[in-house]
């Protein structure tokens, strides 16, 4: 169901996938399928875009995916983790503080590089 | 137990903003101008880069969150609901996916809102006001994943309801969560039956687990029975 329906692994990800029919014997027999197999809704001027879940979660792997947005707002435990000053989590952090505990207490805890110091 | 009590009485997803906005229409107009300025006039709308794979509509990331104990009614519930961003495209919904903290994660009685670009994650929305949702209560730890599935399949167009679906929201409450999808025609029984039919398929619910359809304006009747002072009495 997906735009991205080439297996090769040497290629990347093709944006658009073409099918040219010259013949009309060639043109699927179900009047909502286009040539290829690909389903699309009966919308009034033809196709839709439609993704599967496994080609989104593939498309998240691009380096065009990876790189934080320009203008992304700053808020403590929704952009970025509640105690760091920094991160760079790009994966989903399982070690975030679920509750507003003092990092101070517990640096060790997220096991990157010591972002507090404490003062003894 | 009376935790599950308090659960239920804070809203569920979607109704704080029924509550609080009792709005003046004047005072309403005059709020929705001043985050139309912050919200929008800096920003260009946002469009697919070389090479990434446009999506079927634009959708703006909302973020919202309620100080629990404050009396719903005397917050602004747009002046608690923040923009986190808007994307055209796979690999921008991922950029901004990837850097926010999962619902699973978040603290306190917060909101995460995806809605179309264009439309505010909120019933007055001319998209919303005759329109309705579909809620799913989980119990805790599932949120993350559900909300992830929910909004691949909103952006994937899995829904197949033409232009009815506005938006999806995942509420984190004090002993539960709640993922819903708002569509634009309540009344409208082949749309809702399809997209419920489509949560089942792309949701991998627990067995028993119960969806709701609510009307928008349901929502508003219900809600004002519950606001604080009219439990007092």
């Amino acid at each position: 169901m997906s735009a991205g329906g080439q297996t090769t692994t040497s290629l990347e990800i093709p944006a658009v996938r073409r099918v040219a029919i010259h013949d009309a014997a060639h043109m699927p027999h179900e009047y909502s399928t286009t040539p290829g197999g690909t389903l699309f809704s009966t919308t009034p001027g033809g196709t839709r875009i439609i993704y599967d879940r496994k080609f989104l979660l593939q498309c998240r792997t691009s380096p065009l995916a990876r790189t934080p947005p320009q203008n992304l707002p700053d808020i403590p435990g929704v952009t970025r983790p509640l105690n760091s000053d920094s991160s760079h989590d790009t994966k989903n952090p399982v070690e975030a503080p679920t509750t507003n505990n003092h990092d101070t207490d517990v640096h060790t805890e997220e096991g990157e590089d010591a972002q507090f110091e404490m003062d003894i | 137990m009376n935790n599950k009590f308090d659960a239920l009485k804070d809203d569920d997803s979607g109704d704080h903003d029924q509550d609080q906005s009792s709005p003046k229409d004047s005072e309403k107009i005059k709020i929705e101008d001043d985050e139309k300025e912050q919200n929008t006039t800096k920003k260009k709308m946002a469009v697919p880069g070389a090479g990434e794979h446009p999506l079927q509509y634009n959708y703006t990331f909302w973020y919202s969150r309620r100080t629990p104990g404050r009396p719903a009614s005397t917050q602004s519930y747009e002046q608690n609901i923040k923009q986190i961003g808007s994307f055209a495209s796979v690999e921008q919904f991922w950029r901004f996916y990837s850097h926010m903290i999962r619902p699973g994660d978040l603290t306190g009685h917060s909101d995460f809102h995806l809605f179309k670009e264009g439309i505010k994650p909120m019933w007055e929305d001319d998209a919303n006001k005759m329109g309705g949702k579909w809620i799913i209560r989980l119990r805790k730890g599932l949120a993350s994943r559900c909300w992830e599935n929910l909004i691949l399949a909103m952006l994937g167009e899995q829904f197949m309801v033409g232009e009815e679906i506005c938006g999806a929201v995942v509420s984190v409450r004090f002993q539960e969560d709640i993922i819903s999808i708002w569509n634009k025609t309540a009344s409208d029984q082949a749309t809702t039956a399809r997209i419920r039919d489509t949560l089942r398929r792309v949701l991998n619910l627990p067995p028993n687990t119960i969806m709701e359809y609510k009307t928008h304006t349901d929502s508003i009747k219900y809600s004002l029975g519950r606001l604080p002072w009219a439990g007092e009495c």
